[in-house]
């Protein structure tokens, strides 16, 4: 566990140093929230949701691409790939977190009539789900300019895809976009229940994606032999 | 392997498209040897360290390696935005090592190149030789057995080339098997063994 949590506290080190990154992270979701903020406030905080997970992947992205040349020899050194893949995680889990607290606060004061809890339990979710999909764009994309290339593809389909349709059940941050309906909209709980289940079918997918494509990279190659 | 060989690559064949690297390349260094991997640009000194340390993989062949393994890659191998000493700390909780005696290893290993690390610099802030010095004091961290050394010595002055090359001599008195690229040929007298790797048509 001490390996694991060494992993996560100088990942959050190294994150929490990138001050400029930081600041547009945490002024991201801020700009999606304002543009639709005069005409329609529930879409704008669809649009939140939509900030947080793109902000989130990306710092994922950039963290993890940053940690490629050091992950080999910390794996030599005497890490399993578990520890180092989950001590990041659970750095970008904390900034997630600590990104979403303001922005459930500015919720919370300046919309009326939404059901606070679906949003709170969106932002969990997102800040769970988002992580995960920078760290695999990462791990099968080595060069930021693609991974991020891919991020502006998948956030774009996500604002323009007919969310009733069945291909936009294919993006990963399609969850919010139903709990949020039921958060803004006061749908029925069918909304909710959808968004669940495909919380947790990404959760799940994208967990063992990040494991298996970090298990590929970083194994040890069949041809040496360790005794001793 | 024989208990004293702590590091055996046997055979070792390695190919990119219709270009032969390495072909059949033998190594063996036992505790307290230092060998030296020389050759031309491009004759694949780096990919067979990186095939001992399991880093990659080659076409044919095997590695045996007895004990652990510390490797100290050409370029790259910090993070950017930590200092020196939570490289330290990183390395050795890897190791099984406690808070403070990671730092104290990492301390005693950069006073030994004749540098103290600026607690409040971060490693992209450092100069060339002095990243490569804490890429080098990371690699010991730990006392590992066998240490992999991609010419660690990328920048480093005269001076502190010479405090490299005896801090080498004391991890081979410690019954450390040190394998070191180099294409610097005026220290080969200090080493145990010495692998050409130039192709054989190529050789002066």
């Amino acid at each position: 566990m001490r390996k694991t949590l060494t992993v996560a506290e100088m990942a959050l080190r190294e994150i929490a140093r990138r001050r400029s990154v930081l600041a547009i992270i945490l002024l991201l979701p801020l700009a999606f929230y304002l543009t639709r903020r005069e005409e329609h406030l529930g879409q704008s905080i669809r649009f939140v949701f939509l900030g947080l997970s793109w902000a989130l992947s990306t710092a994922a992205l950039f963290a993890a691409n940053a940690a490629r040349g050091m992950e080999p020899r910390l794996r030599l050194g005497g890490f399993q790939t578990w520890q180092l893949v989950l001590g990041r995680l659970g750095a970008l889990w904390a900034l997630g977190g600590a990104l979403s607290v303001p922005y459930f606060l500015l919720i919370r004061f300046d919309q009326h009539n939404v059901r606070y809890g679906s949003i709170a339990l969106t932002m969990v979710l997102l800040t769970l789900v988002a992580p995960l999909f920078g760290v695999l764009l990462a791990a099968v994309l080595p060069r930021e300019l693609e991974g991020t290339l891919v991020l502006l593809v998948v956030v774009g389909l996500q604002m323009m895809m007919d969310p009733s349709g069945d291909a936009s059940r294919l993006l990963p941050f399609w969850f919010s976009r139903e709990i949020g309906t039921y958060a803004v909209d006061q749908t029925g709980a069918d909304y909710l229940a959808r968004g669940l289940v495909h919380a947790a079918v990404m959760l799940t997918v994208l967990l063992a994606a990040v494991g298996i494509a970090s298990a590929v990279r970083l194994r040890r190659r069949g041809h040496l032999r360790l005794a001793g | 392997m024989q208990q004293d060989v702590k590091l055996y690559a046997r055979g070792i064949t390695k190919r990119y498209g219709r270009r032969t690297v390495l072909d059949n390349v033998h190594l063996a260094v036992g505790a307290g040897q230092i060998a030296a991997i020389v050759g031309a640009n491009g004759c694949g000194k780096s990919t067979l360290l990186r095939i001992c340390a399991g880093l990659a993989g080659p076409d044919r062949g095997t590695v045996q390696v007895h004990g652990t393994l510390g490797y100290c890659p050409q370029d790259g191998g910090t993070v950017d935005f930590l200092m020196p000493e939570e490289h330290f700390l990183l390395v050795g909780a890897g190791r099984g090592l406690s808070r403070g005696a990671s730092r104290d290893a990492g301390r005693a290993g950069a006073r030994a190149l004749d540098w103290e690390p600026d607690p409040g610099v971060q490693a992209r802030r450092l100069s060339g030789g002095t990243r490569q010095k804490l890429n080098l004091v990371m690699a010991g961290i730990g006392e590992p057995d066998v240490l992999l050394l991609d010419e660690p010595y990328q920048g480093f002055d005269r001076g502190t080339y010479l405090d490299f090359w005896q801090q080498l001599y004391r991890w081979r008195d410690r019954g450390k098997a040190i394998v070191v690229v180099t294409h610097l040929l005026t220290q080969l007298d200090g080493v145990d063994i010495v692998l050409d790797l130039t192709p054989a048509g190529v050789r002066p």
